[in-house]
């Protein structure tokens, strides 16, 4: 737990320390705030019946940002160590894999966090600013956040898994953006007319990101996906530790 | 200290490191010395528990490599091949952060830092990125690194590579100095470097451990002949005849004129020293001396014979494999 509590602080540093984190985060935020607005104004012109937290999660430009964010904030975990050689000394040290595998996934996903944050605090900034009550129900937005909570632990064990099959961070953040979208586009395969017959399109659904959300920001918590997410995220994470401790077997 | 025994590392399709075997006693520095690419770092990295190994095992400080491999790894200060560091830290950032981790608690990895880098003289580069500190310095934040909680046992791979030679004689001060009080193994293959900081030498060659012994036992196997450099004048013609008349000289080569004085290089038997007649026969005869001197065998001569021997018998092992291995290889 002490190891494990040096590396967590060690990584987290690492990532202010490089401004990488800090353009993600600005530019995140940009991206997001220009989003909130379109969809404040798009609300203004057409009637909806869903409401705001609804159409922001709804929305594909929302997700597009995701799909290059995990990749830039997971691809350098252990590709980076392999290329510097860092990772000799740090496996050399008195720690366990499975120590090292937890405090870069964790310092990841808590700057994942951090860099998702702002986006909550649109909503009540936003109704304090015009004293609109109908900007968001609290039901809706606690659903909505532990969505993305549920989101990021999974795309950042992807993020994790990638970084350690290689020792190249361009091809780990590949590997990581094409599964991220992959993973989202499960849910769209029946819209987009690619699989047929209810039993596929029953299926496809539960692993269907978009239909998380959509149950979540309506307030709706359903156990089913968070005990996949959860379990998801543990696979992945052994299956990192596995590959690092072959690492000493192989060439 | 260390006791390896038939320690095997197979890579696909070939053996990096093939069933060796040897010790090494606490307060020792010894020398890991061969060729690149003959397998130094690759036992280095399974002695720190870095690479598992394919068959064999060893023990470091008494713990196996497999079996408790955090405590050998406690025991351990090792420094990879070219000193990977975080190059965004700062030093004392970098080095708290090792302390720490190696299981020091806060005041106490504050006092080892101190005192790793006062032994490394890094004290006015604490505050530096590592990223700016020339290659000097990082081999030395590197050592810091390796013995800020005072291990008992060293493992230091090319601690001297790209260093330029006014900083290669400083380390090496540094690593004599450390071998009071840690047990030393260092790989490299800088030849003087063994002959002058360490105690013992292990040579390994394409996987292979062709000797382990003090370097000037190594010297004195090495059965090569004998070269004495004689340089006269007034010898005249006969002066070669004459020489090759004294006991012990096997063969007289003329090798230099400078005006009239006249270079012989003399080969004698191994072990024997003809420069006592040598002389006595200048004297007698009445030319002018201006050198006389003993070529020896150095550690080099040592190195290069045991890899050429290996050469050789590799070579003969492809066509018979049953080939016992050359006799050197014992005593």
């Amino acid at each position: 737990m002490r190891t494990f509590c040096i590396l967590f602080q060690k990584e987290l540093r690492s990532f202010f320390l490089s401004p990488l984190a800090w353009i993600v985060m600005a530019l995140f935020t940009f991206l997001n705030g220009w989003l909130f607005a379109s969809m404040v104004n798009a609300m203004r012109l057409r009637v909806s019946a869903r409401s705001l937290v609804y159409n922001l999660f709804d929305s594909g430009w929302f997700w597009m940002a995701f799909f290059i964010l995990f990749p830039l904030i997971t691809m350098r975990l252990f590709a980076e160590e392999r290329k510097m050689g860092t990772i000799e000394g740090l496996l050399t040290a008195p720690v366990r894999t499975a120590e090292v595998v937890l405090a870069k996934y964790l310092a990841t996903v808590v700057v994942y966090l951090i860099i998702v944050v702002p986006v909550f605090s649109f909503f009540p900034l936003f109704q304090w600013i015009t004293g609109e009550q109908a900007a968001f129900q609290s039901g809706a937005l606690w659903g909505s956040a532990l969505g993305l909570v549920l989101i990021g632990m999974l795309n950042v064990a992807i993020g994790t898994l990638a970084s350690a099959l290689t020792a190249n961070q361009l091809i780990a953040a590949m590997l990581t953006f094409v599964f991220v979208m992959l993973h989202y586009f499960l849910g769209f395969m029946e819209r987009f007319g690619l699989v047929t017959g209810s039993t596929w399109s029953d299926t496809l659904s539960y692993f269907s990101t978009i239909e998380h959300m959509h149950s979540l920001s309506e307030g709706l918590i359903d156990s089913r996906p968070v005990v996949y997410y959860v379990s998801f995220c543990a696979v992945l994470l052994s299956l990192t530790h596995h590959i690092l401790e072959s690492r000493k077997w192989r060439a | 200290m260390i006791e390896v025994s038939n320690l095997t590392k197979r890579y696909a399709g070939r053996t990096a490191v093939d069933s060796i075997s040897f010790e090494v006693d606490k307060g020792e520095i010894v020398g890991f010395l061969g060729p690149n690419g003959a397998g130094k770092s690759t036992t280095l990295r399974m002695l720190t528990c870095f690479l598992s190994a394919s068959e064999g095992t060893a023990r470091v400080a008494g713990f196996d490599i497999y079996e408790d491999s955090i405590e050998v790894r406690k025991q351990v200060g090792y420094m990879p091949e070219n000193v990977p560091l975080y190059p965004d830290m700062r030093v004392i950032e970098y080095l708290t952060f090792r302390a720490r981790l190696k299981g020091l608690r806060h005041r106490e990895a504050k006092r080892a830092v101190a005192e790793a880098m006062d032994i490394c003289s890094l004290a006015e580069r604490e505050r530096s990125i590592i990223a700016t500190l020339s290659k000097g310095y990082k081999q030395r934040v590197g050592l810091a690194d390796a013995l800020v909680n005072k291990p008992d046992l060293l493992i230091l791979d090319e601690p001297t590579n790209g260093l330029d030679p006014n900083q290669i004689r400083q380390s090496r001060e540094l690593i004599k100095r450390l071998g009071d009080r840690h047990t030393i193994l260092i790989s490299t293959h800088i030849l003087s470097e063994v002959e002058m900081t360490c105690g013992r030498v292990v040579i390994i060659d394409r996987g292979k451990i062709r000797a382990s012994d003090t370097p000037q036992n190594l010297i004195r196997r090495l059965r090569k002949p004998g070269e004495v450099i004689l340089e006269v004048k007034g010898g005249g013609e006969s002066a070669r005849d004459r020489i090759e008349e004294v006991e012990g000289v096997d063969e007289v080569r003329e090798s230099g004129h400078h005006g009239s004085w006249v270079t012989y290089a003399i080969r004698t038997a191994p072990h024997i020293d003809v420069r006592e007649d040598l002389f006595r026969l200048v004297q007698e005869s009445g030319w002018t001396i201006r050198e006389l001197a003993s070529r020896t065998a150095s550690l080099e001569d040592a190195f290069v014979d045991l890899v050429r021997k290996g050469e050789a018998s590799s070579g003969e092992k492809e066509a018979t494999p049953e080939e016992a291995p050359p006799e050197d290889e014992e005593s």
